[in-house]
């Protein structure tokens, strides 16, 4: 028999109304908020339950056998339905036991209908109690847009592929003093930190000529989030910017004409690449009167505002091209609060078209071109080149090599139908990326171990499919084929930024910032919380998770307690002191980390805003983060909404007094103790994430409590003693393993074994807490419990 | 190119059906024909560069008749059809050299902005001041539903250079907006017929795609062919809409809307451009029976182009060519022959035009539709904007034709408020101001 459920909802009784507190003239605030209720934790409802599992395991298990199994001989089938509680009542009342219906009749059959139909019977039940394993699913959205991009750098030969982290920062400048690239008048070679020049009438320097040069920037534009960009470019003389790729253009000025200056482009960026780019810049030499020198380069980054591009966002070496999917993908489904492929939709359906035509484009626009140049002299007998070029690429899209019947029904079927090339290809990767092959990368029980690893690793790390020659090499070796290896190849992959932009999502779900909308807050309280300066708070956390993750140590530990933060000159002017830069005046710093007021992400600005309202901070909201996502405890909705207290009703209170006025006692108070316990220790930052030692002339009261998983009360005072807490709480770090694992290789970790999540939470404990180290386990795991989706058998049990 | 299979061919081929493939290429019957009868108006304007050689170009000044001279002999099937404007000048001054005015502002009848691109003489300029008259004509007959048509206006171009100049665009959406041509025949098609040519591809692959469903679902459990089963439903869903697009699809192949048929993998390359031309020319044939337009640009190569023109034995380029004197014997013959050969090219539009029944009207296309062939100078050798090509061939404005006229010495933009009038678009005058004194020109209807 099947291990009792773990997860057993709790009833509510039906009779109790639950009305929101008298609030006078209640005023809605911009954020309605949901109070969270108690789950209706009803003894009776228990009681209930034990007496009908009394009266089954006495009266009914004979026949019905223990769960409702069945018994040989007497009633054989599964005891399953779809009958109310109130229908199996009325049943079990009539009919029950066999016999002898009179001996279960009234309160007894009610309780042991309510029984059978939580424990086993109800199709609820049945899936409550299906043991978790790995799950078919199609590509989403995130892995068919990496995926594309990667079969994308597979097919550039030698010119393709994907480069590795790159260190430097910037875009390598070349100056000429002649009106085009001429090797022997190069005046000035250099890194330009960003692009926002003024050179009026002089030019950009001493020995070139102001009125006729040439200037090229080259490098790359780093993507790490996934999204929509605009770009802005503004010059006042000849430009064109080449974007992904060399000849791909993305804004024309080669002629300058008129007062037109301004070009703005939008384009959907994949995150974890780098996109060359280069702008050539001209000053032409006229006998009319020329504009004086500008050139800018800015964007509006996905929800943000308008800003020049970032030195940290610039690298100053040539990159491969990239490949961005612009089509319009449907989001997926995130029930079980990460994405998975698991469900069709007609939407989705006409999107994979729409994005396997747009590859098929790019393809006989630029990949195609190239291959027949690198071929120019080989044979060509019967379309030799054109097939072997698909059939390469195929063999990277369907994460393993072709099978003769595959070759025949994906390349030469469809060529023999299409005498135009491109027509040809257009067919060939339609029919590829609709194909199963494709989009079901775990339906791959015909593959060797080391094509199952790799495909695994490279879900699992990049959200994508194994590209990379070294990868591919080892996979065609079948050197993938335990586990010291699969080891050594996740180690090397995690240091990418594919990883890392995975990362950066992982971390936004987690800090609850996935599409968090635009930051205000009341500009009489708050004057100079701009925009401009939530764009430097963003970076900021940025950064400082980057910092923290990406550091030799990697220690989870520093996201509560890293002693120093990033800062700019416009957070020291209104954060003051504590967010004083130590480094000159570069765009992004460090604080000093002896100010005592910095504990990694508890006291960054950018995120204590965001959980607080417009004027007040929020107790409940960072108590619940605090509850959910950072100790991983469940807490169940409220029955109702409520909208908080006005802070004008009481203008003696303290946020504390009136969250405590409002959710202290009565039914509310089971939950809210534990959420306002934790969230009154961030009382110390206000609603923008400055600190403070009173409020409304009141000493401010910053203590709490948190009873842990296994029974013990910690009382914590201040962010100190949260932040100390958290570091080394147990709770914290599974549920950290827990979700990262969700994230990661979007299945539970149950699914895995039993004791996945233990294993993986203690070597995370032995490895110094090592974020890096605990990706690189997850993955190892992911690729070499090797269960691929048909060797379990259904579940005998449901 | 062996293998001139056409790109229907290949649907057909593919197990699509003749009627299916027009259906999946054209699609003329959901588009519908516009709500009022009134009959349709057309106009193309064709270009070629670099001037002519006007002693055997213009015919003698004849207000009744014409007589047609060696440059426009090929002609000679569409006499009753055509109109000669003699004294028709490019006016236009200010930054840009001849050739830049001459193309920047043949369309737009205005000054060109200070920039920095210096031509071969005078001073440097930018793009043009103002719209086009193909775009100006697209956007008022897009305004009225009467008019309006999926595309509202196409660009079609042959052989133009990858760069956006001066000198390589003649259209334009406004001040500073240049519209690119599009040369590339595929692209073109892919714009017109794309969409229902994925839609066909689809179609065709969706069946072995099945099959190959049925193979991955052994590779998975029980449980799990759920999600596969959703999918290939999801498929089969298309297949069967698809299948009904496809008969009802019917009506528009009766209907007879052809669908041009392109040869094959032809690469942009200057031996194609005669083969890129009757590519380019037979899809706008079909545009326009397709009503997918009512005003069209055509420009083979751009001002100062340099074709090499092969196939007539010619090895220079045209436009250096164009800068010999009249009396170097050689040239001017090969420049004779080589507008020969670009009449040819209007002369094979007006055919195909002639050929093609007017849908839902009276006689054909070409009674409805006016081609006007222009250049960006007089002669090349001179760089004169005076006594620019203005040749019209059809019955697209109502002009009186059969006749060649002479207009002394008019500046061009009151041919362009003349065009306006006669779509039905009346303007008191069109791009500067100073030169549309009179208004319209008279003596064309």
């Amino acid at each position: 028999m099947r291990p009792p459920p773990t997860n057993r909802p709790r009833f509510r009784v039906k009779e109790r109304v639950v009305r929101p507190f008298p609030l006078g003239r209640r005023t809605v605030y911009g954020l309605t908020v949901w109070l969270v209720l108690t789950p209706g934790f009803l003894p009776a409802e228990d009681e209930r339950l034990k007496t009908g599992q009394l009266i089954y395991d006495r009266q009914c298990a004979e026949c019905h056998g223990p769960g409702g199994a069945g018994v040989e001989g007497a009633y054989e089938a599964r005891l399953i339905g779809d009958e109310s509680i109130g229908q199996l009542t009325e049943r079990i009342a009539a009919t029950m036991p066999e016999g002898e219906p009179e001996a279960c009749r009234g309160e007894e059959a009610a309780a042991v209908a309510a029984y059978i139909h939580h424990t086993f019977y109800s199709p609820a039940a049945r899936v409550r109690n299906r043991p978790p394993r790995v799950e078919l699913a199609r590509l989403t959205a995130d892995q068919l847009r990496q995926s594309l991009a990667d079969l994308y750098a597979a097919a550039g030969g030698a010119a393709g592929g994907t480069p590795g982290l790159v260190a430097e920062r910037g875009l390598r400048g070349e100056y000429y003093n002649a009106p085009h690239r001429k090797k022997d008048e190069i005046k000035l070679e250099r890194v330009d930190p960003t692009i926002d020049f003024d050179w009026g009438d002089e030019g950009p320097g001493a020995e070139i000529n102001p009125e006729e040069f040439y200037v090229e920037w080259n490098g790359g534009l780093k993507i790490d989030e996934t999204g929509r960009y605009e770009i802005i470019v503004r010059g006042s003389c000849s430009f064109v910017v080449d974007f992904g790729h060399e000849q791909r253009r993305l804004i024309d000025n080669h002629v300058q004409s008129g007062d037109r200056t301004e070009f703005r482009e939008t384009l959907h960026l994949t995150a974890g690449r780098i996109y060359p780019f280069r702008i050539e810049f001209r000053q032409r030499k006229r006998k009319t009167e020329q504009p004086p020198a500008r050139i800018s380069l800015h964007w509006v980054p996905p929800g943000g505002v308008e800003q020049t591009i970032p030195t940290d966002q610039l690298v100053p070496v040539r990159v491969p091209p990239v490949f961005p999917l612009q089509t319009d993908l449907p989001p997926d489904d995130r029930s079980y609060g990460y994405e998975r492929g698991i469900a069709i939709s007609r939407q989705w359906d006409d999107a994979i078209t729409a994005a396997a035509i747009e590859f098929a484009e790019i393809t006989t626009a630029e990949l195609w071109p190239a291959d027949r140049r690198r071929h120019r002299n080989d044979p060509d007998e019967d379309r030799s080149v054109l097939r072997q070029f698909l059939a390469d690429l195929l063999t990277v899209a369907f994460r393993g090599p072709l099978s003769d019947a595959q070759r025949q029904q994906y390349i030469d079927q469809q060529l023999d139908q299409a005498e135009d090339d491109t027509l040809a290809i257009k067919r060939v990767l339609l029919m590829a990326i609709k194909s199963p092959r494709f989009l079901y990368p775990l339906a791959d029980s015909h593959r060797d171990r080391s094509h199952q690893a790799a495909s695994r690793l490279a879900l699992t790390l990049h959200d994508s499919l194994p590209s990379d020659r070294w990868l591919t090499r080892l996979t065609e070796q079948g050197k993938l084929d335990e586990p010291k290896r699969i080891r050594q190849a996740a180690e090397r992959m995690v240091d990418d930024y594919r990883t890392r932009a995975k990362t950066r999502t992982f971390l936004y779900g987690w800090l609850q910032l996935e599409e968090a909308g635009p930051l205000d807050k009341d500009s009489q309280q708050f004057p100079g919380f701009e925009p401009l300066l939530v764009a430097d708070l963003q970076a900021s956390l940025d950064r400082l998770l980057d910092e923290i993750v990406w550091s030799e140590e990697s220690d989870y530990r520093q996201l509560f307690q890293n002693p120093w933060t990033f800062t700019t000159p416009r957070m020291a002017e209104f954060y003051g002191d504590a967010y004083r830069p130590t480094a000159g005046d570069e765009a992004l710093s460090r604080t000093s980390d002896n100010n005592g007021q910095h504990r990694g992400l508890l006291t960054h600005p950018y995120l204590l805003s965001r959980l607080a309202y417009h004027n007040t901070s929020s107790p409940i909201h960072r108590g619940v983060f605090l509850l959910r996502h950072v100790l991983g405890r469940t807490i169940r909705p409220p029955m109702e909404a409520f909208a908080p207290i006005s802070p004008d009703l009481h203008p003696d209170l303290t946020t504390r007094q009136r969250v405590d006025l409002q959710t202290g006692a009565g039914t509310c108070a089971t939950c809210h103790q534990k959420i306002n316990g934790l969230g009154f220790t961030l009382e110390n930052f206000d609603a923008v994430g400055r600190y403070r030692i009173e409020e409304r002339a009141q000493r401010l009261d910053a203590t709490g409590q948190y009873v842990t998983t296994t029974d013990q009360t910690v009382t914590l005072d201040g962010v100190d003693e949260l932040a100390r807490f958290l570091a080394t709480s147990q709770d914290a770090q599974r549920a950290f393993v827990r979700r990262a694992f969700q994230h990661f290789v979007k299945q539970p970790p149950a699914a895995f074994g039993p004791e996945t999540l233990d294993q993986l939470t203690e070597s995370f404990a032995a490895q110094g807490y090592s974020i890096r180290q605990l990706l690189v386990e997850i993955a190892v795991v992911a690729a070499t419990e090797n269960r691929t989706v048909n060797d379990r058998r259904p579940d005998q049990g449901s | 190119m062996t293998n001139l299979a056409t790109r229907r061919e290949f649907l057909i081929r593919s197990g699509v059906s003749a009627a299916a493939a027009n259906w999946a290429l054209g699609l003329p019957s959901l588009l519908g024909h516009s709500a009022t009868n009134r009959p349709k108006q057309r106009l193309i304007i064709l270009f070629s560069p670099n001037g002519v050689i006007p002693k055997h170009f213009w015919p003698d000044p004849d207000s009744e008749s014409l007589e047609l001279k060696r440059i426009l002999q090929p002609l000679a099937p569409f006499q009753d059809q055509l109109l000669t404007a003699h004294g028709v000048c490019n006016r236009i001054k200010g930054d840009g050299d001849g050739h830049m005015r001459g193309m920047g502002c043949l369309l737009t009848g205005i000054e060109l902005f200070p920039g920095d691109i210096q031509g071969g003489s005078d001073t440097p300029a930018g793009w043009s001041q103002g719209i086009s008259i193909d775009q100006f004509l697209k956007n008022r007959l897009q305004a009225d539903e009467a008019t309006q048509t999926r595309f509202g206006s196409l660009e079609f171009g042959v052989m133009v250079p990858e760069r956006a100049d001066i000198w390589t665009r003649m259209s334009y959406a406004g001040p500073n907006q240049p519209v690119a041509p599009i040369d590339n025949p595929y692209r073109m098609f892919d714009k017109l017929y794309g969409k229902s040519e994925n839609r066909a591809l689809l179609a065709s692959v969706l069946d072995d795609l099945t099959d190959d469903f049925q193979q991955v679902e052994k590779l998975i459990s029980a449980e799990d062919r759920r999600l596969l089963r959703d999918h290939v439903e999801m498929v089969r869903e298309v297949e069967r809409e698809l299948q009904t697009e496809r008969k009802r699809s019917g009506d528009a192949a009766a209907a007879g809307h052809a669908v041009p048929q392109l040869p094959p993998n032809v690469k942009e390359e200057n031996d194609n451009l005669p083969l890129i031309c009757r590519m380019q020319m037979d899809m706008l044939v079909s545009s326009l029976a397709a009503d997918f337009t009512r005003v069209a640009t055509f420009q083979i190569t751009n001002s100062v182009g340099q074709p090499r023109m092969k196939w007539l034995d010619i090895e220079e380029g045209h436009h250096t060519l164009s800068h010999e004197p009249d009396s170097n014997e050689k040239a001017y013959e090969k420049l004779i022959q080589i507008n020969t050969w670009y009449c040819e090219q209007v002369a094979y539009l007006a055919r195909r035009l002639r050929e093609t029944p007017e849908p839902g009207g009276d006689g054909n296309l070409l009674d409805h539709t006016t081609i006007l062939w222009t250049n960006e100078l007089g002669k090349g050798n001179s760089h004169t904007r005076n006594n620019i090509p203005f040749l019209f061939v059809g019955g697209g404005l109502g002009w009186k034709t059969g006749r060649a006229l002479d207009f002394g010495s008019v500046p061009h933009n009151r041919m362009l408020i003349s065009l306006c009038q006669a779509m039905g678009q009346p303007v008191d005058s069109f791009g500067n101001p100073d030169f549309c004194g009179d208004g319209g020109l008279t003596g064309l209807a």
